[in-house]
């Protein structure tokens, strides 16, 4: 079974969404290690280290991720976190922006999956797909 | 039932008896029974053994030094139930800096190790060993992953193992760690000569004060003008203690306690006068408080009464911005939310209110862009602590 860690980053209190990803996941067989909303960064790497995660699935509603999630790499590089599959997703920008930018911008912040205003099951039906190739 | 109470700090002697709450300086060239004997003689004449409740914060308590996996779980659950264990001096080491952290000289009372939900393994090897054979420590426990615990076992001596404080949901378990801490906190007192005499006054159990002041919290609002969710800030000699309502936590931590205890180590008045203000120096907002006190930054340098009463103005505006501000390592409190600040210790004696409600003023203010602040109540006659003492002195009757 896939252990994931969720949760919504930075300053965010949307707290909808992460209900449901709690949820989906539960119901399509991972273990989930639900932060709720109002988590930082560093707080979702240290949980990925302390129950040892396959993935961690951020989401960001408010339009402030980006902020946040520059530092990934630097963190990931502080913990060797090598087999970790990391993903986000929900409202990536602030105002108009073209899906292919963010996806590359996010990928160069160090996320393998980029959902930039797409259905949540969608999403989850990719991950799924890309945990199995990778394994 | 009428009853005495007495609390050893590291500055006063205070007691509670039916004629009222009284306090003097102590005498740091006699011993504790003595001074306590000779100050208060009358009062404790009237009373029997078994009537006289003593509680200290006077033998500067166990120092422990926390190694863990990650700072914003394993440090920060042992650290949190460590202080509300009634630890003061807490030192802690992130694992995967090990073999770059510093070694502690001194004797350590005890060393906890924490890290990883109990279906983990593997996650300490031989750096841990490494490190541990280059302290000196009475006592170490371990309260991480189950799977480790053989591997540990086997290969640290003495080695005490309890229920891992993480559970597989994340969330801390607090029981077991904090009952193993509060009874080595009891045979430490009981251990040290000094506290050790008081016994001959007293057949009660002797606690130390945080302890106390925690017991009083959940009858604070029954009692005083105070509203939930509220902060207690204690300065002291050597630390300053907060104790607050978890409602303010913004925490994924869960915990069954209402109520929690933080310590900054560093900003006490006295005894850790130079820490202060190192702390207050890099404050970004301390000159220009220092400005609205009409003061210039000279006055940290200075001994006199003046000095003092800024010294704990300056701890409390350092608290404040501490707590609101977040950091991994310690609990960041929902300052908007608060709706009370008490006061209580040795700093009720030496500021007014209208000297503590200008900090206050200034902190909401400067940081969180409002001019409303919460009720503020100076515990100028100890009743928090009267009330914690006389709550604990109910539990032990029944
Ligand atoms: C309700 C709401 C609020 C409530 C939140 C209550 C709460 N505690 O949840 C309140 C009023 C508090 C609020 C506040 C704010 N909000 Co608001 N809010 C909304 C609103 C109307 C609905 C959100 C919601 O719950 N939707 C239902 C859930 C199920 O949908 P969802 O959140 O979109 O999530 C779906 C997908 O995004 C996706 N998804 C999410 N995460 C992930 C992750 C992965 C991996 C995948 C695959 C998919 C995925 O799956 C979900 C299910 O399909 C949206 C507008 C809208 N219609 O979406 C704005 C919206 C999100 N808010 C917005 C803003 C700007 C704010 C504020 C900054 C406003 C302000 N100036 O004060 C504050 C920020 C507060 C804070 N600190 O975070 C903007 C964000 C703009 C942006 N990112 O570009 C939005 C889009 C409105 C807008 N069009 O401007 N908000």
């Amino acid at each position: 079974m896939y252990k994931v860690v969720t949760g919504v980053v930075g300053n965010d209190i949307h707290v909808v969404a992460n209900r449901l990803i709690d949820i989906s996941l539960q119901a399509r067989g991972f273990e989930v290690f639900n932060l709720g909303v109002n988590t930082y960064l560093e707080e979702f790497i240290d949980a990925v280290v302390e129950t040892d995660a396959d993935v961690l699935l951020i989401s960001s509603l408010n339009g402030e991720a980006e902020g946040w999630c520059r530092e990934l790499q630097f963190l990931m590089a502080e913990y060797e976190l090598k087999d970790v599959t990391f993903v986000i997703g929900g409202n990536l920008s602030v105002g108009e922006s073209k899906d292919e930018d963010l996806v590359k911008k996010y990928q160069s912040y160090g996320f393998d999956l980029v959902f930039h205003q797409i259905e949540l099951n969608d999403g989850l039906d990719q991950l799924e797909e890309f945990l199995g190739k990778k394994s | 039932m009428s009853k005495l109470l007495v609390d050893i700090g590291s500055t006063y002697i205070k007691i509670s008896s039916s004629n009222g709450v009284f306090q003097k300086f102590r005498d740091f060239n006699r011993a504790i029974l003595d001074d306590l004997t000779s100050k208060f003689a009358d009062e404790i004449q009237r009373y029997e053994k078994d009537e006289i409740h003593i509680c200290s914060s006077a033998n500067g308590g166990l120092s422990t030094l926390i190694i863990g996996l990650t700072n914003s779980f394993s440090l920060k659950y042992a650290t949190n139930i460590a202080f509300n264990s009634g630890i003061n001096i807490i030192d802690t080491i992130l694992y995967h800096n090990i073999e770059n952290s510093p070694v502690a000289g001194e004797l350590l009372d005890v060393v906890i190790i924490v890290g990883g939900i109990d279906s983990i393994g593997g996650v300490f090897d031989e750096k841990l060993f490494s490190y541990l054979s280059k302290l000196n420590y009475s006592n170490i426990v371990y309260v991480g992953s189950k799977k480790d615990r053989e591997y540990l076992s086997e290969n640290i001596e003495n080695l005490v193992i309890l229920e891992n404080i993480i559970t597989e949901k994340l969330k801390v378990n607090e029981e077991p760690l904090k009952e193993y801490l509060t009874n080595l906190y009891q045979q430490d007192i009981v251990g040290k000569e000094d506290i050790k005499e008081l016994y001959t006054l007293s057949s009660n159990q002797i606690y130390s004060t945080p302890y106390i002041v925690n017991q009083s919290l959940p009858y604070i609002d029954a009692n005083f003008e105070v509203i939930n969710p509220f902060i207690v800030i204690d300065i002291g000699g050597a630390t300053t203690d907060i104790h607050y309502s978890r409602d303010l936590s913004r925490d994924n931590m869960v915990i069954d306690s209402e109520y929690d205890r933080l310590v900054f180590k560093k900003l006490g008045v006295y005894k850790s006068k130079d820490s202060l203000v190192y702390a207050a120096k890099n404050n970004e907002f301390v000159y220009e408080l220092l400005n609205v006190l009409n003061v210039t930054e000279n006055i940290l340098e200075e001994e006199s009464e003046q000095a003092t009463k800024i010294l704990m103005q300056l701890s409390i505006f350092l608290v404040l911005c501490k707590v609101s501000i977040h950091t991994s390592l310690y609990i960041t409190l929902n300052m908007h939310l608060l709706k009370s600040i008490v006061l209580t210790g040795g700093i009720t004696k030496v500021l007014s209110y209208d000297e503590v409600e200008v900090i206050v003023q200034f902190f909401y203010k400067k940081i969180l862009n409002t001019t409303a602040i919460p009720t503020i109540l100076l515990d100028s006659n100890y009743d928090i602590w009267t009330l914690g003492m006389k709550a604990l002195g109910e539990k032990d009757v029944d």
